[in-house]
């Protein structure tokens, strides 16, 4: 996929870049806190994901100030975008719609 | 499945552990998940994304200066400034004495491999002079002389041994 140079955040998490795509999507709807993700991500991409996976993803989106963490009364802590994280994952799409439109015009052409 | 959590790094457990639970338990047990866990857990060790709270504390604008300033009270030994003195002489006199019997062995033995060595291997022999010279001015004579021989005579058979193999080549 060609990379935007405005969302150079999510390029170098290796096999993580996926799971952190789907969550930072999966947040853009408000917090959620993990076990929640992985409902809201198996329902709206049919990927379910591992909480080894899962949280792989989690640090390293928050690491790099994607997410935050919200204050929890309980063991599960909600998480939500960051505006970093809103904006990443913006430009990740805009470069993900760039390359749907231009695969479905050659494909209207062949 | 609880003791699975174990497998992560203790920072990574204290920031992560009890939510990491608490989904792993809605899991269903399968050879897929474990391995997911195990996956994550070799993850988490190699590329740690968690910082322990100490090196956290580290950060900071002033980063460097606090680096450097560890640096200076716990490393360098705090060098007097008659200590530096006397590291500075024995720099400066062991050039003039390796200068001099560079050009002599040059003049004698032309471009050999032991007389090249020497040339290449003075910058190094010569800072390895002040650093002993500084830092171990309070250990016996017999330590000085011993530590300052074995790396001064390392650094020249390493280079010696380079010089000889570019001589082959």
């Amino acid at each position: 996929m060609r990379k935007s140079k405005e969302d150079p955040e999510l390029d170098d998490f290796g096999r993580f870049s996926e799971p952190a795509l789907l969550i930072l999507v999966s947040l853009a709807e408000g917090p959620k806190h993990g076990y929640s993700m992985t409902e809201d991500i198996e329902a709206v991409a049919g990927v379910h994901l591992g909480p080894g996976t899962l949280y792989g993803a989690i640090a390293r989106l928050e690491s790099r100030g994607l997410i935050e963490a919200l204050k929890s009364e309980d063991r599960r802590n909600p998480y939500q975008l960051t505006a970093l994280g809103e904006r990443a994952l913006r430009a990740r799409l805009n470069s993900m719609m760039a390359v749907v439109r231009a695969g479905q015009r050659r494909l209207a052409n062949a | 499945m609880k003791w699975l959590v174990k497998l992560y790094p203790a920072t990574w457990q204290a920031r992560y552990g009890e939510e990491f639970t608490e989904v792993l338990s809605t899991q269903r047990i399968s050879m897929g998940l474990l391995l997911d866990v195990i996956g994550g857990a070799i993850d988490a060790r190699l590329h740690p994304q968690v910082r322990s709270e100490a090196r956290e504390n580290s950060k900071g604008e002033d980063s460097m200066t606090n680096a450097m300033i560890r640096r200076c009270s716990a490393g360098g030994p705090k060098l007097s400034p008659r200590d530096q003195k006397i590291a500075s002489m024995a720099m400066v006199v062991s050039s003039l004495v390796l200068a001099g019997v560079y050009l002599v062995l040059t003049k004698i033995y032309r471009s050999a491999p032991a007389v090249q060595a020497l040339g290449y291997g003075s910058a190094p022999m010569i800072w390895f002079v002040y650093e002993q010279t500084a830092y171990l001015r309070k250990r016996p004579l017999f330590t000085q002389i011993l530590v300052a021989a074995a790396g001064v005579g390392g650094l020249y058979l390493f280079m010696f041994g380079t010089c000889v193999l570019a001589s082959k080549l």
